[in-house]
């Protein structure tokens, strides 16, 4: 999924690091491999030894949901004093109407702004102006619309009282009152990320905060107020032209997607168009929210030194004052099948990139395991056939892999291949030799050493995760939300471990087809540059 | 090499580092654990209105030092949460040592010591080993330090271990993968100039330490084609030796067994190396100008501006923390004044950043739309300004302290970072307790502390302004900036191979 967050910067702390987080990401869930529904073999998994280690996090999970449909999930682990916390909505880039791109992300960002009691030094005086500066707004849009008619002075002095408002307004507010308050008393990793399919809202404290993690994260999503709403417009398409205009890759992404999907909301930027991100209104943005972000929306995961009973209690004192909302209408639309290859080529100064996808179904789907075998042959590590073959063998390419769940997994996406030519190389070379591979994987069984390999890494990437509270919280949520059960976290490596080389077969051979295929060409803008 | 464009597309490299250096790891921390508490109200409170318990005293994972008769320095660290092990050999070694005109050699030698092969053993059967067991082995030279890693579960302890100790002391730098590597390294010096933040990166860094100095050269065709095989392993043999190597190992093991097949492992590697290095000097070399580097193509300048900087073990060092704090951040000045009232950027820092054995930068910056760019850089340079001429209030100066200590604890979730902490600080010839003393400078850091560092070490006139953007829709704004100084352009266009 694509992500955009909410901040790019971090202050430095103690630890190594650099000061700018570019989250310009193609993320795949936590683990090389993602979920799916379980299958009945489950022979090796059972007979390893990391199996125990599995089974004990599994009994350390509690969850419960509260009676307004707000769901919780609890791992205790007490290696420190830590715990970290993240709030799922489900709603992301698909849920937005045409011509709203961008409002999930745009709300994640007022998210941010406080409540009628924090970030504020008085709201019932700041929301009068609050209310004059959209009303402002409107009218200055209207006359904009009305063109040529409309008097020059008149939208002047409309505009002159906007900032005056504006100002007015935020004489009143506290800027980032709500993430000083998270940082000061010991937060760390406060951050918000949208992709297509959901919006994260995360953190960790010290394990005595926990109490004031459920004051301030029920109080933001019980009483938000959009405030420096317009202000904050700016700073989104910032965002935008970072991320996308002036970034070849980000550019490219969009175009791509637009022409792989004609149908699906995938098809859209989750960071919104320009035009639409300006076009949005607060009160637009109020309904999404009142429509979305209500209880049987929102999952939270807790990960780290408590106790699941106080959790519990305090869950129902805190997020029970919500009150119980209709279920959000789903997405309705449905990607057709694809009937022929599409191709895109996007100019930029840039070296070239060769990508490509075809499309696969949503994460829940029997077959996703199969995929994931596939990604993991194909791309993990130095002996992986995209590796060996284009970078180490042909030397066509810098770097190439393949993975699943672009631009998200909820629904039917895409498998995404990509590979950066090697100097004096061309795409075409990185696309012939791609092909060869996907050729070559869909049309012989692919050997028992390498399935074992992909299978024995699945494993050890799970095992290896369990020990990140944080990284927990993440996969925890991620698969209770898609899957409906948390539990297909660890049933997964079921499915992988009963993946035979002749599934592989089935499923490529399916997938892999000229007409299931859309390509984009980063090329540079001097055509003669790209030999 | 290609951190970059791995970073742009996919969080995690996959092929050269599957599980990118899990240096240390995990482990049973001996912290005492904190009870629950009971929940104060059965309704719900603001947070003004609650009380927290005091987090436990911080107790530190149990470590083992010991050090082998050939000078290798051996920490051990039991941790039995997971069937896990991993290690990290600290490499006294950099690619600030390497010649100037074979600018790469340290980086390839790094890439090598691990894809190049060694005595008993070629690359392939060394990936394939490791990969069919999900296992990793990782090596790198960086700036300052050579890093050997490897992460293994804990059933593979002897194979995994075998492998690292025959990488580390027998590499023989297949000439086919070093022109591999080479070829790598062209094509991201070909790709060096595609995304505007680390064009901004290094050009800033080139007129800061200047362009020749070995904290900020680049590696160029010319540099890379002058390197050969030969190079790569006396590079190698005059400074990868068992008495410039700290070994760190952390996991599901039992100490004395483990330390008994490092013994095995390494102790009959004898030491070669036997010179000091001399640390290159810094001085700054461009102060106070303004620079542009045109791209017509983009909508946004990135902006970085910045001086030479100083040390960690400066006795200011915490100081300069707290004031970073006030700067930055969630209701930090830049923040709140130039992205959230101002509406001028995404991205926008100011920070004194200091390192280890040479001086850092004070650094800052972001992106704003061009029409913006001089608004931009007199809102930063106003913010650093006005924490030199005005005390902080107490609010602030209690914000930024709590800040740091409050989440303290997070520096010790897991063991390993205990153990890499301890590492670095002996590498780098630190006290043990550095952390605790910077624990301790935060704690009596007051107002006019703040005022007096943000006065002694920001000198607002020396700084470098660098700007890539759309010159023709910039250069007006900026040369209101300073009259008396135009914007210099510099040339980024890639030097072809002589």
């Amino acid at each position: 999924m694509r992500s955009v967050n909410f901040w790019g910067v971090w202050s430095r702390g103690l630890a190594d690091g650099w000061w700018r987080v570019v989250c310009i990401t193609l993320m795949l869930g936590v683990l090389a491999v993602g979920g799916g529904l379980v299958l009945p073999s489950a022979a090796l998994a059972d007979r390893l030894p990391i199996q125990s280690y599995i089974d004990r996090t599994i009994a350390n999970v509690t969850d419960f949901t509260l009676e307004n449909g707000m769901r919780f999930i609890v791992l205790e682990r007490h290696e420190s004093p830590t715990v970290s916390f993240i709030t799922y909505a489900n709603v992301g880039g698909v849920d937005e109407p045409p011509g709203k791109t961008g409002i999930a992300h745009f709300l994640e960002h007022l998210a941010f702004k406080g409540t009628t009691r924090i970030g504020t030094t008085d709201y019932a005086a700041e929301q009068p102006l609050l209310d004059r500066l959209d009303e402002l707004h409107r009218e200055i849009k209207r006359k904009q619309a009305a063109g040529a008619a409309i008097d020059p002075d008149a939208l002047a002095a409309l505009k002159a009282e906007f900032e005056q408002v504006e100002t007015a307004a935020n004489s009143y507010a506290i800027q980032n009152e709500f993430g000083q308050i998270v940082q000061q008393a010991g937060g760390v990793g406060l951050n918000a990320t949208t992709s297509a399919d959901a919006t994260r809202y995360f953190y960790s404290f010290p394990s005595n905060k926990l109490e004031l993690w459920m004051s301030l994260e029920s109080e933001r999503f019980l009483d938000p107020v959009f405030r420096e709403f317009y202000k904050e417009q700016q700073v989104i398409l910032e965002e935008r032209r970072l991320r996308t205009d002036n970034s070849p890759i980000g550019a490219t992404i969009e175009a791509f997607l637009a022409t792989a999907f004609t149908t699906h909301p995938y098809r859209h930027p989750t960071i919104g168009f320009a035009a639409d991100i300006e076009g949005l209104s607060r009160d637009e943005v109020q309904a999404f929210f009142e429509t979305y972000y209500v209880p049987n929306n929102l999952t939270v995961a807790i990960v780290g030194d408590v106790n699941p009973k106080q959790v519990r209690r305090l869950a129902k004192t805190y997020f029970g004052r919500y009150p119980a909302g209709p279920t959000p209408p789903p997405v309705t639309q449905v990607e057709p099948e694809q009937t022929a290859e599409r191709s895109i080529e996007v100019r930029m100064q840039s070296e070239p990139w060769y990508i490509e996808g075809y499309h696969r179904p949503s994460l829940n789907h029997p077959d996703n395991a199969t995929y994931d075998a596939i990604a993991s042959i194909l791309s993990n590590g130095r002996t992986s056939r995209l590796y060996s073959a284009l970078v180490q063998g042909q030397q066509v390419a810098l770097y190439a892999e393949g993975f699943n769940g672009f631009p998200g997994d909820r629904y039917p996406n895409l498998m995404l291949f990509y590979g950066l030519t090697a100097p004096g190389h061309s795409v075409d070379e990185v696309q012939a030799a791609l092909h060869e591979e996907i050729q070559r994987i869909a049309s012989e069984p692919v050997s028992e050493i390498e399935l074992d390999r992909a299978k024995t890494q699945a494993r050890a990437s799970l095992l290896r995760s369990l020990n990140s509270n944080s990284g927990m919280a993440s996969s925890l949520v991620n698969y209770q939300a898609k899957t409906g059960d948390w539990r297909n976290l660890f049933e997964q490596l079921k499915a992988i471990d009963a993946v035979t080389a002749a599934d592989i077969l089935r499923v490529a051979r399916a997938t892999f087809t000229d007409q299931n295929r859309t390509i984009a060409r980063l090329l540079p803008l001097d055509a003669a540059a790209n030999p | 090499m290609l951190s970059l464009l791995r970073r742009l597309f996919y969080p995690r490299p996959k092929s050269r580092s599957p599980w990118l250096i899990v240096v240390g790891c995990v482990t049973a921390i001996a912290i005492t654990l904190l009870q629950p508490q009971p929940s104060a109200a059965a309704t719900a409170q603001h947070y003004t209105d609650l009380e927290f318990p005091p987090l436990p005293e911080i107790q530190l994972p149990d470590s083992t030092r010991v050090e082998l008769d050939n000078g290798m320095v051996v920490y051990l660290v039991e941790d039995h949460e997971l069937p896990l092990v991993s290690g990290s050999a600290t490499i006294r070694i950099g690619s600030r040592f390497e010649p100037t005109d074979k600018i790469g050699l340290a980086a390839l030698t790094g890439e090598l010591i691990r894809t190049g092969g060694t005595r008993d053993r070629s690359a392939d059967e060394i990936d394939a080993t490791l990969e069919q067991i999900a296992a990793a082995v990782e090596t790198s030279i960086e700036l300052t330090v050579g890093t050997a890693s490897f992460s293994a579960l804990s059933e593979d302890t002897d194979t995994v271990l075998t492998l690292f100790a025959d990488i580390l002391q027998h590499p023989v730098f297949d000439a086919s993968k070093l022109d591999l590597a080479k070829n790598q390294f062209r094509g991201s010096i070909a790709r060096r100039n595609d995304d505007p933040n680390e064009i901004a990166d290094r050009e800033l860094t080139k007129l800061i330490y200047g362009a020749t100095s070995p904290y900020a050269r680049t590696v160029e065709y010319s540099t890379l084609d002058n390197i050969t095989r030969r190079d790569l392993i006396d590079f190698y043999t005059d400074h990868v030796s068992p008495d410039r190597i700290i070994l760190g190992l952390v996991g599901d093991f039992d100490t004395k067994a483990m330390k008994q097949k490092v013994i095995e492992l390494f102790g009959g590697w004898a030491a070669t190396s036997n010179h000091e290095l001399a640390l290159p000097e810094v001085t700054p070399a461009t102060v106070n100008g303004i620079y542009i580097v045109d791209r017509p193509d983009l909508s946004q300048s990135y902006v970085e501006m910045g001086h030479l900087g100083g040390l960690r073990n400066s006795p200011d060092y915490a100081q300069l923390g707290v004031m970073n704090n006030v700067l930055n951040g969630f209701g930090g000045r830049l923040f709140d004044e130039v992205r959230s009232r101002q509406g001028l950027a995404y991205t926008v820092y100011a920070a004194w950043s200091a390192n280890y054995d040479y001086p850092g930068l004070f650094i800052a910056g972001g992106q704003t739309r061009a029409e913006s760019t001089a608004d931009f850089i007199r809102a930063i340079r106003a913010e650093i300004e006005r924490i030199r001429d005005e005390a902080i209030t107490p609010a602030e100066l209690q914000a930024a302290k709590d800040k740091t200590l409050n989440s303290f604890i997070f520096n010790f979730a897991d063991p390993d970072q205990t153990l890499s902490r301890l590492i670095r600080y002996e590498y780098y010839g630190y006290p043990s307790d550095f952390i605790f003393q910077y624990q301790r400078g935060i704690e009596a850091t007051t107002i006019a502390d703040v005022q007096r560092v943000a006065r002694t070490y920001l000198t607002p006139e020396d700084l470098t302004i660098l700007v890539v953007g759309n010159a023709a829709q910039v250069n007006p704004s900026l040369n209101s900036l300073d009259p008396d100084r135009t914007a210099q352009p510099i040339d980024i266009s890639i030097p072809a191979a002589s």
